[in-house]
């Protein structure tokens, strides 16, 4: 056996106990009086899952408030059990929660769980998505007259477009003012948000009425504003559709979504 | 020798982020944990910037897993690598330990069997790195709980020996050598006594709690009288060594912090001389290489 194969058959064999799998790492370390070889493995043991949890509880704090302890912990030693961490950073590392509760019985029986989890990841991914310029409406006030039909807008990182089921953001909300949270009701028809950061490093959020949603979701597609005037003709009539495509472009400006405009 | 000499730092923790940035209180240099800045943006890198436009940095990371058998993680080097450039730290440092074996992470710092071919192993490692990274490194030793029957020497001569030949630098935990000393049942000044001087260029303090017979690294505490003394023993060995204090949890407002820092201050003045103590000149420390 080569050197550094009998140092990845230690390290395996340590890391097997340590996520409770079969390994007799007991037998190649040293006990002593004052603690048994098992006694000192499991300080690492139990390490390994209180930092995980702690991780998880960091990232989903709402979760965790509407949970409550128990539950939330039944929650996360399914995720830790599920997903060993295959990243370097613990940042990223419970990035499938909504995932877990929206696929898994008991979770996936209260679909609000899954919501909840994903407004907390998109929060956490607007939080600290990568930074660019900010188009103002000088920028807009300079584009040439011939520039407008071809137009293409670049969105903020930060920007994420969530579909929710249920009432998930109000959920949120009282939560987050640490209020009773309302009780979970589904919508007749998914409702659409936006979330996006803003140049103060705050991110907001809001819900978007479907001309808004559909005409932002051909733009984030790399359609010029054109197509995106077509689109709202769905909706508007024809002499009212170029203001209403000039008015959700010049809003997107103002809130600070857009990061470059592509003549 | 000839040992750049920061002073006295604090880790830069984000419950202390508006403290600092309001206040610009007196600390001679912050130590960031690198990890927490690999992010693409946002307040985190937008605070780090301001911050470091008033302090000196060094860098401390948790995941180089240098100890490791998986192959070097690249992408996290060239992050790192990122980082330096734009924190322009006096130095980076890692831990010598391993964190993930067959790409599964333990997110801990995992202890390693002392032997000559677990050595060799993370020499050519760190001589990777150094190289990639284009300057050289430091490598903190570990508070560990279990010891492999294995080990064939004692931790500080696995130390200076990887030190030595990988030609990189020391950061020496003085909490560390304190709680491992408790769990293996060795004299703690025997490792300082060990620990070869001329490698040594940082210092950590921190605390620790008890469980049982054993000590836990848990720097959730202050730094306890033993620690203290250890430190004043390390400075008449080593003289002047760049001093921070990590505190990770139950974390308290960041004047009490800097009240703790100054007894390690204290502690420096009572036992090395003025010149000892004199600040070196920032600009000629760009890269300890
Ligand atoms: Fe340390």
């Amino acid at each position: 056996m080569s050197e550094s194969e009998q140092l990845h058959d230690l390290q395996q064999n340590f890391m097997n106990y340590v996520l409770g799998e079969d390994s007799d790492m007991v037998d190649k370390i040293e006990s002593t009086p004052a603690l048994s070889a098992k006694g000192r493995l499991d300080i690492y043991a139990y390490a390994y899952k209180s930092r995980l949890k702690e991780a998880i509880t960091t990232d989903y704090d709402k979760l965790h408030g509407y949970l409550g302890d128990e539950q939330f912990d039944t929650v996360m030693e399914r995720y830790i059990e599920k997903y060993p961490s295959h990243i370097t950073n613990l940042r990223y590392y419970s990035i499938s929660m909504s995932k877990l509760l929206s696929e898994e019985a008991p979770f996936n029986q209260i679909p609000v769980l899954a919501e909840l989890a994903t407004i907390e990841a998109s929060f956490a991914d607007s939080f600290d998505a990568a930074d660019h310029r900010f188009v103002t409406v000088n920028d807009l006030a300079e584009l040439a007259p011939e520039a407008w039909a071809t137009l293409q807008l670049d969105f903020q990182k930060s920007v994420q477009i969530l579909a929710m089921e249920h009432n998930s953001f109000e959920i949120w909300k009282a939560l987050s003012d640490e209020e009773t949270p309302p009780e979970a009701t589904k919508s007749e028809q998914a409702v659409m948000w936006i979330m996006w950061r803003r140049s103060d490093l705050v991110s907001r959020y809001r819900a978007l009425a479907e001309p808004e949603y559909e005409a932002l979701k051909l733009a984030k597609e790399g359609e010029n504003f054109s197509a995106i005037c077509e689109k709202l003709l769905d909706f508007f009539s024809e002499e009212e559709t170029p203001m209403k495509a000039v008015g959700f472009l010049q809003s997107w400006i103002e809130e600070e979504m857009l990061s470059e405009l592509r003549a | 020798m000839s040992r750049p000499f920061l002073g006295f730092g604090l880790g830069l923790r984000t419950d202390h982020y508006q403290h600092v940035i309001e206040h610009k209180p007196q600390v001679d240099w912050f130590e960031i944990i690198s990890e927490n800045y690999m992010v693409p943006g946002g307040k985190p890198l937008a605070n780090l910037d301001k911050i470091r436009a008033d302090y000196p940095m060094v860098m401390h990371g948790v995941s180089m897993s240098i100890g490791s058998t998986d192959p070097l993680n690249q992408k996290y080097l060239q992050k790192l690598k990122q980082l330096v450039d734009r924190v322009e730290p006096h130095w980076l440092s890692d831990h010598l330990c391993w964190t993930s074996v067959d790409h599964v992470n333990s997110h801990d710092l995992l202890p390693l069997p002392y032997e000559e071919k677990t050595i060799q192993h993370i020499v050519d490692r760190i001589s990777q790195v150094q190289e990639f990274l284009g300057r050289q490194m430091l490598i903190e030793n570990l508070s560990s709980y279990v010891t492999y029957n294995n080990s064939v020497m004692p931790e500080w001569e696995f130390v200076n020996e990887i030190a030595k030949r990988a030609d990189c630098y020391i950061l020496l935990d003085i909490n560390n050598i304190f709680v491992s000393a408790n769990n293996h049942h060795f004299a703690p000044r025997d490792y300082v006594d060990g620990i070869d001087s001329d490698r040594v260029m940082q210092f950590h303090l921190a605390g620790h709690s008890y469980n049982g017979e054993m000590i836990i690294d848990t720097h959730d505490h202050d730094v306890c009288d033993p620690v203290w003394d250890l430190y004043e023993y390390a400075l008449q060995r080593f003289g002047a060594v760049s001093t921070m204090i990590e505190r990770d949890d139950n974390i308290p407002a960041f004047p009490e912090l800097r009240k703790e820092l100054a007894i390690a201050e204290k502690i420096a003045r009572n036992t090395l001389s003025k010149e000892q103590l004199q600040l070196s000149n920032h600009s000629l420390l760009q890269g300890v290489a």
